[in-house]
């Protein structure tokens, strides 16, 4: 008989979450709730004595002074009662600690097939409950409550809810027809999501006979093998020494876990096919046309090889799960970029948690592992207050909350500082919204007497499975996220990161690592076991793994399930024989469970048996064979064929209420609730933090951290992205967010000469189809300009790509009001991460100006460009004329002003991003909270090089586009009077003006050329327009 | 919350009626004396994680400080009594599933209770930070009214505001026994926990007042308590409490994390301070204080 234990607050004590739900409920849906009362629910099942049941209760999980629980059902006063559960296989952590925690008080061992399981209970009181009469008419309904569980607390992919309606006798009770009546003597019962599979692993042999019966197969068992794929397939297992080789192991036909290992292995995640693919580009307007066999190695192998060349503190890139840069002549740093946006997009609490726990694995998993040091975060999600047709399975409002809470659970968790990130909302990312989650570790460059960069496998050494067990979750994962979002996807690969398995897993791992006790490690991300184990096999030259050694979640399993399965939370790692003993015993001594599950070879060949039966047998030059490169067609049609055009706008009226109106837009407004939910402190070595001025709030150009505490030097992270500029034109998208990156960084008092960058595409789908993709060579054609703008910005300013991710369909098919599908794709989206080493950390730089009196600069051109811009966008239009950045004249701007600010000229600098110089100005007035007054004439500008503006109007730009133009290359300085010749001095030659003062009068001013004030508006109207939209929010 | 802005000036005001931190005195010592220093146990493992910057400003405290798993204490690999200062860090041990630092008192209280109970007897110095002051409260060693054994009588819980939040606090310091004394009256610290806010019954909080055992207040700038004001009182804690000590003041919890502020730079407000205030002025920053001050009571009491 199972024991299900429930855990209140004590009636007095205020209940936070319940408070939290019965809030939304009342905003998102109109409905009066009282208040809420939360009740966790442990389930043991397990045979416990009474003694050792009191035991548990009172010892380890009721507070004695503010809880109460109890083995019945506690009775709390409702109305309502809501109970929510995971559903059996879904990962439940906590349930796990609750029985790590109970073996430990009893000092056994649960017996096997023993677990807990949590769950949640609500106790639901309505609003102007008790009264009667008409009152009566405003009471809840039972599908009221649904709504609240359904679309508050739980999603129906991983969990499964139950709604009781509360009568108050038990008299009244019997007369009820209804089902869902409360009954308190019962509770919610017993429910065990315990997973048992009635099932025995058999290997299947696969008939190929045909192309299109491997197509049929591929279908039926969700392998998303591409077409084209196929015949390579099939002739490599008809080869006559293939086939000879295959019968001396005991196999003939292919088997499954062959062709879901290689199912996997040629996915778009795993292979990067598009990246590897051939487009053949046309300009249609000029006749253009170019041949580019391979983005990968054109655009990013190429410039980045180029550049590390000449860059001595570029240790490695390309081949490891992240890039390596030099930190000090003691220290590496480690970075790389992921998405996981598919997942997410499903589940959005366990998409993003499983995405940030994930990147975490990658720097964990180069060279010989690094400590993770910090994490950042970019979000694109649909609009917060979406009220339109369309029908995304999440909600943008409630799909953000829950990837922002994944991400703060994930980071929190695991010890990892997150002191960046972003937040973009347009409606084009309702099909499938993006997270973009970036790790950065830290190495010594030596461990036990070695590079710490350089690792391999050798024959001999053993392949150990580190971390957690597998199961059935997350199969399927990288094969489903190649392709487009629909409700036919299978939702078995969505899981729920565990961060806490990770940190102990991280912990052991450096330490052995430290120990010398580690040849090569890599981690188990898209494709499991398969992937891991496949790619390190490739520097011993095969790989011998016995999958019924390899420890599972619960019994079952088929054979290709274990291999390719994508459970959390696991490194692989190959160990000298001689030091497996000592692995294993410091592996136990952190908790962290690690299993010798084969042996690595010179065989050739990946080579798999279960219980001695030889179950795959892929040679590993399989997969370098002929397999057809993926071909598009790229067709650019300029913005302006395309019938773009610059709106007929005259200039508004009433400045100060639209830059009110500006800095209350929801890509403009503060986020600070978000940031401040992320622990950006730990590990001590905090900087320049996500939010920086006089009240701490106004977001950082980029954050700095101090990674070795002994030390003052620090990294310097930023990250940009402008999606919206793609609706013109990917190309310029591409040049202002790589360049905007660079100017954050400079802004801090980065190191212009040490600048990486990762790179990660979220695109569209850009296979042509007349029907389901009509624009398909569109997107392809935006996609090598992207390319084209990157390898030329990357070449010039001389950031080689230490890592990078592409991510391909970002494409939904949403239900409209009428039955109707429509497919939704996201704009195409870059997000850029630079990295920089501060070389003084005492001399970092932050956005708000410090004292009144200092002299207000900006640096750089402001140009007739409001195309895709914020301002355009307020006011409802597109425009044609797209910020664009010349990366060859900027450099030298920025490394002037990097000089400046190391001879200690510079008090304040900001890069001036979305929104333009208006939004910015008010940035800084409020990070000061110092007055500013602004002569905006004086602003240097031009007429962009598209445009046909003549010369006189050139230099007369419009105030509102001085105002809200998005020109790339421009930042905001400010300067003590006494240091302002000599940081003049210092930018000699480039685009310079005083364009104000800072003033103790707590106003923005900005006055045009005819000398009266075009704004004048308090700070604080301009931050209760910034923080009104979010500002309720925690 | 009131519309003053905060004043500038908040890297910790001296207190009036104590001398400078006798700075130079600890660092002779923790060059030269190796064989009469401090040793501090850093105890990790199991998802705790502040314990890197933690061992640093021991260090920086002048003490010897060790990094030390718990299973390393409880398989005797190391010994808890062989050290003078143990610190139970930050972090989410067994991920806080359970309230926060239950599962991590569970644990200690089963393995190394007796162990921790002479540590204490013999006079040792404990401090518990966010999780490890969770962790000292689901013990029963704080408040630490009887001597000689567990008793769990006050509570760290969901913060009001319902959320994980990272800000700095204004702290007021009271005048207690606590050996781990920054030696100002106000500083500031980061908070970073969802369940930090401080609950007990009102008998308890009488005793806790009456024998000077709440050590630290959040504050508002200005000084004065912050009246459960949001979010000067980032949680919502009874009577703005922050930290407490045991009555002989050697056992010390709080939230807020002392070992976040190790260095200058730390404080969210540094790049403004440097234009405003002469930069000569520079002082150690109370965290590493607040280790140094114990660290020298230590040597004092412990060692000679």
């Amino acid at each position: 008989m199972p024991a299900r234990l429930e855990i209140a607050l004590r009636p007095e004590l205020f209940d936070a979450e319940g408070a939290s739900i019965a809030r939304k409920a009342r905003d998102y849906f109109g409905y009066e709730i009282d208040e809420i009362r939360t009740v966790r629910v442990i389930t043991m099942d397990a045979r416990l004595s009474a003694g050792e049941r009191q035991r548990l209760r009172a010892d380890l999980f009721t507070n004695p002074v503010t809880e109460e629980s109890s083995y019945q059902p506690l009775d709390l006063p409702a109305d309502w009662v809501i109970w929510v559960g995971l559903l059996p296989g879904v990962k439940d952590a906590a349930g796990e600690t609750a029985a790590e925690a109970i073996e430990d008080l009893l000092g056994r061992p649960l017996a096997s097939g023993e677990a807990c399981y949590t769950s949640k209970l609500y106790f639901v009181r309505e609003g102007g409950s008790g009264l009667s009469g008409a009152e009566e008419e405003r009471r809840l309904t039972r599908n009221d409550l649904a709504r609240v569980a359904r679309e508050l607390l739980a999603n129906d992919l991983i969990q499964r809810w139950q709604v009781w309606r509360v009568v108050p006798s038990a008299t009244a009770r019997e007369a009820e027809s209804e089902a869902g009546i409360w009954d308190p003597s019962e509770g919610i019962g017993y429910v065990i999501p315990r997973v048992t599979l009635e099932h025995t692993p058999r290997v299947t042999e696969i008939p190929v006979g045909s192309d299109a019966e491997m197509l049929r197969v591929s279908a039926e068992r969700d392998l998303f093998l591409d077409p084209r794929d196929v015949p390579a397939i099939r002739r490599y297992f008809s080869r006559r020494r293939v086939r000879e080789a295959r019968r001396r192991v005991g196999l003939d036909r292919p088997t499954d876990v062959e062709l879901e290992y290689i199912a996997q292995a040629r996915s778009d995640h795993c292979n990067h096919n598009t990246f590897r693919g051939r487009f053949d580009y046309v300009d249609r307007a000029s006749g253009e046309r170019l041949e580019i066999d391979s983005l990968f190695h054109t655009f990013i192998e190429e410039p980045t090889l180029e550049i590390a060349r000449r860059k001595p503190w570029v240790i490695s890139v390309l081949w490891d799960n992240a890039g390596v840069g030099r930190f000090d002549e003691r220290h590496f740093y480690t970075i790389t970029g992921e998405t996981h946006n598919s997942p997410s997009n499903m589940e959005a609490y366990g998409g993003s948690i499983t995405g940030i726990v994930g990147v975490y694995r990658d720097p964990l998993g180069t060279g010989k592992g690094s400590k993770l040091v910090l994490g950042t975060y970019g979000y694109c999600v649909g609009p917060r207050d979406y009220a339109g047709a369309l029908r995304p399975r999440l909600h943008p409002r409630r799909l953000l909350d829950g990837v922002i809470e994944g991400v703060r659970d994930g980071g929190n968790k695991s010890g990892i500082p997150t002191p960046f990130g972003l937040v973009f909302q347009d409606e084009s990312y309702l099909g499938k919204c993006l997270v973009y989650v970036t790790a950065v570790g830290i190495m010594p460059s030596e461990v036990a007497g070695g590079r710490s960069d350089r690792k391999r496998t050798s024959p001999g050494e053993l392949v150990v499975m580190c971390g957690g067990r597998v199961g059935k979750d997350g199969i399927h994962g990288v094969t489903a996220s190649s392709h487009i979002y629909s409700e036919r996807i299978p939702a078995g690969h969505v899981q729920i990161g565990d961060p806490y398995t990770q940190k102990k897993m991280h912990d052991f791992l450096l330490v052995a690592r430290d120990r010398g006790l580690i040849r090569f490690i890599t981690d188990c991300g898209g494709g499991g076991l398969s992937s891991a184990v496949g790619e390190s096999a490739r520097f011993a030259g095969g790989v011998e793994v016995e999958l019924d050694r390899i420890p599972l979640k619960y019994d079952g399993l088929d054979q290709w399930e274990i291999w390719i399965s994508e459970s959390q939370e696991r490194m692989v790692v190959s160990v000298a024989p001689e030091q497996i003993q000592a692995f294993l015993a410091l592996a136990a001594e952190h908790a962290v469970e690690a299993t010798v599950i084969g042996r690595y070879t010179d065989s050739g060949y990946v080579h798999l048996t279960y219980e001695g039966q030889t179950c795959a047998y892929v040679s590993l030059d399989f997969f370098q064979s002929d397999f057809p490169q993926w071909r598009f067609a790229a067709e650019w049609v300029p913005p302006a064929a395309r019938g773009l055009a610059e709106p007929v706008l005259s200039e508004p009226r009433d400045h100060a209420a639209c830059l009110l109106a500006m800095l209350a837009r929801p890509n403009i407004a503060s986020k600070e609730w978000i940031a401040r939910q992320y622990d950006h402190e730990v590990q001590g070595g905090s900087v320049v933090k996500p939010l920086a001025g006089a009240r701490r709030d106004v977001p950082s150009d980029a954050a700095v951290v101090r990674p070795v505490l002994e030390s003052t030097r620090g990294l310097a992270i930023t990250q940009t992205l402008h999606p919206t500029y793609s609706r013109i034109d990917a190309y310029h998208m591409t040049a202002v967010t790589i360049d905007e990156a660079v100017r954050r960084l400079i802004a801090v008092g980065a190191d212009p000469e040490h600048i990486g960058g990762v790179d990660n595409f979220c695109w569209p789908e850009i296979t042509y189809h007349p029907e389901r993709n009509p624009d398909g060579k569109l997107k392809a054609a935006q996609l090598v300009r992207s390319c084209l703008a990157m390898k030329r910005s990357c070449l010039a300013m001389g950031i080689p790509l230490l890592s990078g991710k592409d991510s391909m369909y970002i494409d939904g098919a949403l239900a409209g009001a009428f039955g109707e599908q429509h497919r939704v794709s996201g704009l195409p989206t870059l997000q850029f991460t630079a990295i920089s080493v501060v070389t003084d950390v005492t001399r970092c730089v932050t956005l708000d100006p410090k004292v009144a009196g200092h002299l207000l600069y900006i640096l750089g051109v402001t140009r007739d460009e409001l195309g895709g811009s914020e301002y355009y966008e307020m006011l409802g239009e597109t425009g044609l004329h797209v910020p664009q950045a010349d990366p060859r004249q900027l450099l030298p701007m920025y490394r002037a002003l990097a000089a400046a600010s190391e001879e200690g000229h510079v008090a304040s600098a900001h890069a001036i991003g979305r929104g333009g110089l208006g939004v910015h100005l008010a940035l800084l007035a409020m990070a000061g909270d110092l007055g500013l007054e602004v002569e905006l004439w004086r602003a240097p500008c031009a007429a962009p090089p598209a445009s046909r503006a003549t010369a006189t109007e050139a230099a007369g730009l419009r105030e509102d586009r001085l105002l809200y133009a998005e020109s790339a290359g421009r930042l905001l300085v400010t300067v003590p009077t006494e240091r302002s010749s000599a940081f003049e001095a210092r930018l000699t030659g480039h685009p310079l003006a005083a364009l104000g003062v800072v003033c103790r009068d707590p106003r923005l001013v900005v006055r045009g050329r005819r000398g009266a004030p075009l704004l004048d508006l308090p700070i604080s109207a301009l931050r209760d327009a910034w923080q009104q939209r979010y500002g309720e929010l925690i | 919350m009131t519309s003053a802005s905060m004043p500038a000036g908040r890297r910790g005001v001296e207190r009036d009626d104590l001398a400078p931190a006798p700075v130079e005195r600890s660092e002779r010592r923790s060059r030269s004396a190796s064989t009469a220093q401090v040793r501090a146990l850093v105890l990790g493992g199991y998802g705790l994680n502040c314990d890197a910057e933690t061992a640093h400003v021991c260090r920086l405290a002048g003490a010897d400080a060790q990094r030390v798993h718990i299973n390393e204490l409880i398989d005797g690999k190391q010994r808890l009594e062989s050290f003078h200062i143990l610190a139970l860090i930050g972090g989410f041990a067994w991920a806080d599933d359970h309230g926060a630092g239950v599962v991590l008192a569970t644990k200690l209280r089963r393995h190394l209770g007796e162990a921790l109970l002479r540590f204490i007897a013999a006079g040792r110095y404990v401090i518990g930070i966010c999780n490890g002051f969770q962790a000292l409260v689901n013990l029963g060693i704080l408040p630490g009214f009887e001597v000689g054994r567990f008793r769990r009588e006050v509570a760290l819980t969901y913060n009001d505001c319902g959320n994980f939040r990272d800000q700095w606090v204004q702290l007021r310091v009271e005048r207690t026994p606590c050996v781990f004394d920054p030696r100002a009256r106000q500083i500031e610290l980061p908070v970073r926990h969802a369940e930090g806010k401080f609950v007990a019954p009102p008998d308890v909080l009488t005793r806790l007042r009456e024998q000077r055992q709440i050590v630290m207040r959040y504050a508002r700038p200005t000084g004065e308590a912050a009246g459960g004001e949001f979010p000067w009182n980032p949680n919502g804690a009874q009577d703005d409490i922050a930290g407490i000590c045991d009555p002989t003041g050697r056992i010390f919890g709080l939230m807020p994390h002392p070992e976040a502020y190790n260095h200058e730079t730390n404080h969210p407000d540094w790049t403004r301070l440097r234009w405003q205030e002469d930069r000569q002025s520079a002082q150690e920053p109370p965290g590493v204080t607040l280790f140094r001050q114990a660290v020298s009571s230590a040597q004092e009491r412990l060692l000679e």
